[in-house]
């Protein structure tokens, strides 16, 4: 009970000292964390919001004005036909387009890490350029490049006396000449990363493999392949993300047609925001984004390295 | 744990906030308006400011001098915006009360910006809706309240290649259904044509070209009572009537992007359906003149549809009076005629018709007698919505086995569960 006034002192210059670093840390990540509160957070907690309400264009001038239903939205999503074809669609695009995309990325990183020596910036400038250029302007050109009369593709399938279909006006083909068209697309990233992750990997366990009488075979399954797990698990889950949300290709090419068949969930987001229904379309986002995090959670269990 | 414990917390009160917030909506349900305050007498002042879409924004000045010579305090201010993101943009402005005092409205969006409450009822002492076409007129009116003024129009009407048309012994325009039919038919039997007619096989817009039919055959969209009358007998005969021509391999069902004009100008295909911008696509093509246009046929009436632009005051104007004189204005006939011979819109006010430019085309003319059997669809703020899931039904109509009679219930379906949008 005696407590000494030195003591309240140092106590009190001890908590001064305490605020004065608090502040001026909180001072140096204020930039960030207000542009992100302001710009980020706050605008994806009220569409989360958003998406527990019947809101509409119509409620943009009183936007409090909207009636509370709980799961409803969320309900109606998955009773939404348009909403399950676009997820079979998107589904199609993963499973086949990831797959396609990371052995097309894998085999022309392996290509130009050992095989070519002589042009490999040529090469690799030119499998990286779909990469930086625009996807619309792609769309474009793959769009000339599909049509059925005067298209590139169908006139060298007429040279070898095939008559080529009209790929994005076909129910069965329209997806997956889109597959193809972003596997091309996006390879070039794909390509670089997967030539890093080659080229770290080092050398001598090549030689003793080699040693030990490894064909390219063996040495390709058993020393390339496991060492690039944590290159492929990266690869996969940003590709993953991006093809879950593809959008444009279908939104330039074929507006989602014919029938549907190039509809994707992003897309009919999209479609359903354009129409102002925005409680829907958030709740629609939500589900894709849980999808998302879902998936990109599944790679990470199964890319995992034996040995953690 | 404790990590996630504050986000989470955060999230729920959030959640639950806006649940307290939300106390939910008026029960006022339809409103009527009625009719806009008067606008004052005398010459405009002030600044006013407008949006305008396309073409059309980046040549209204060329109106402005004659407006500000009788309002000399007044300037007028225009913004060019693109058709794309348009929407996005008013809708944004309505909302953050950020509006300019006019802008030109897709006549398809007005119900849905009359119902956010950000229109601005038009006055009855400056603007007489019967000087506009009634259908063009209607576009305006939401829950029997007037919301602006047709600016512009457009109808559809029949392209026809004349070579192809004489060849088949075609000499009239068709004025029935059968004789439509007939007609196609011998375009594309005795008048060399691959295809006599294209008509649009579903996809973004065709409810544009289809519902015409329905109109013609006595259906309509929405019933007296506000519930939709997309599966009516009227409606399904036509839905029946246009998958025909698909079915009869009269139109083709996938014509490849642009192949449509230059097949149209080689005789591969006889007729199409299309709006008054056609004219200044075949003149690029060198075509003029080696065409002509037919009016809808009639089978119990012989309506088209009609589009075009509006012109909408904001609630959230600064210059309110100065706006709406500035919309009057541009309603006067001999401005309409201006405008026409400025960027060839076809005028939404009836007299302007009468000015020799218009009235000497026979081409116009046939827009003209159109535009008074012209309807536009119901101005529900979930049109888009509805009218999209329409095309996608008319893509499967005519590209798959459905019926016209499935194809009538689905829609009638899909526009229920839809609604109205209040």
């Amino acid at each position: 009970m005696t407590a000494r006034p030195q003591d309240a002192a140092l106590r009190r210059g001890r908590r001064a000292a305490r605020l004065r670093r608090a502040v001026t840390g909180w001072g140096f990540v204020s930039p960030f964390t207000i542009l992100f509160a302001v710009f980020m957070a706050g605008p994806v907690l009220i569409s989360l919001a958003m998406s527990f309400t019947d809101m509409r264009s119509a409620d943009v001038r009183d936007p409090l004005g909207v009636n509370f239903v709980g799961l409803d939205q969320y309900a109606k999503v998955f009773g939404d036909p348009l909403f399950l074809k676009a997820s079979g669609n998107t589904a199609f695009f993963v499973l086949v387009g990831v797959p396609l995309t990371m052995a097309a990325g894998l085999a022309v990183a392996l290509g130009l890490n050992s095989g070519l020596t002589r042009f490999k910036t040529v090469f690799r400038v030119g499998y990286y350029l779909p990469v930086v250029t625009s996807i619309v302007a792609v769309s474009v050109v793959w769009r000339f490049l599909l049509q059925p009369d005067t298209g590139l593709v169908n006139g060298l399938l007429g040279l070898v006396g095939v008559d080529g279909p009209n790929w994005l006006d076909d129910e069965n083909l329209s997806l997956p000449s889109l597959v193809v068209m972003a596997a091309w697309r996006n390879l070039g990233f794909q390509m670089v990363i997967f030539l890093a992750g080659l080229q770290a990997i080092p050398a001598n366990l090549y030689e003793a493999a080699r040693l030990d009488g490894a064909s390219r075979r063996q040495q390709f399954r058993h020393v390339t392949l496991p060492m690039l797990r944590p290159t492929m698990l990266f690869v996969a889950v940003i590709t993953t993300i991006s093809y879950l949300q593809f959008f444009e290709e279908s939104y330039v090419m074929t507006q989602g047609g014919p029938l549907n068949s190039t509809l994707s969930v992003s897309f009919h987001v999209f479609k359903q925001f354009g129409f102002g229904n925005y409680g829907y379309a958030s709740a629609m986002s939500y589900v894709l984004f849980v999808a998302i995090v879902a998936l990109s959670l599944l790679w990470f269990r199964l890319l995992k390295r034996k040995d953690q | 744990m404790r990590g996630w414990t504050r986000p989470v917390a955060a999230l729920g009160l959030a959640t639950a906030l806006l649940a307290v917030a939300a106390c939910g909506r008026d029960a006022e349900g339809a409103q009527d308006e009625g009719p806009g305050t008067a606008v004052s007498d005398g010459p405009a002042t002030g600044e006013i400011n407008i949006w305008a879409m396309g073409a059309e924004g980046e040549k209204l000045s060329a109106l402005v001098d004659g407006f500000t010579k009788d309002n000399p305090g007044a300037t007028v201010k225009v913004t060019p915006i693109p058709w794309d993101g348009a929407h996005d943009k008013i809708s944004t402005a309505i909302a953050g009360g950020e509006t300019p005092d006019v802008a030109l409205i897709g006549t398809t969006w007005m119900g849905e910006f009359a119902r956010t409450g950000g229109l601005d009822p038009t006055p009855e002492n400056l603007i007489k809706p019967a000087d506009f076409y009634p259908g063009a007129w209607d576009t305006t009116v939401v829950n029997g309240t007037s919301y602006g003024v047709p600016w512009y129009v457009e109808t559809r009407l029949f392209y026809v290649n004349s070579d192809v048309a004489r060849k088949a012994g075609v000499d009239t325009p068709p004025s029935s259904w059968e004789e439509l039919k007939a007609a196609i038919t011998a375009m594309q039997d005795k008048g060399g044509a691959d295809w006599g007619v294209s008509l649009q096989p579903g996809k973004t817009g065709s409810w544009q070209s289809v519902l015409p039919f329905v109109w013609q055959n006595g259906g309509a969209i929405q019933r007296d009572d506000g519930s939709f009358a997309f599966d009516t007998p009227e409606a399904t005969a036509a839905l029946e009537y246009y998958k025909s021509f698909f079915t009869e391999k009269l139109s083709p069902a996938d014509l490849p992007q642009g192949a449509l004009e230059p097949d149209f100008v080689k005789g591969k295909i006889g007729s199409f359906i299309s709006g008054p911008w056609h004219i200044g696509i075949l003149k690029e093509q060198g075509f003029e003149g080696k065409y002509e246009v037919w009016n809808m046929p009639t089978k119990v009436s012989g309506t088209s549809f009609v589009g075009g632009g509006d012109l909408a005051v904001f609630k959230d104007a600064k210059n309110r009076d100065g706006a709406w004189k500035f919309v009057s204005y541009l309603s006067r006939p001999d401005v309409q005629a201006t405008w026409f011979q400025t960027i060839g819109d076809l005028p939404a006010v009836k007299s302007a018709w009468e000015d020799p430019a218009l009235k000497a085309d026979p081409m116009l003319a046939a827009f003209g007698t159109q535009l008074n059997d012209a309807k536009s669809p119901p101005t529900i703020a979930t049109w888009d919505q509805i009218a999209a899931g329409f095309d996608d039904l008319m893509e499967q109509l005519v590209k798959t086995d459905m019926t016209a009679a499935e194809m009538a219930k689905s829609a009638q379906e899909q526009a229920t569960s839809i609604g109205t949008g209040g």
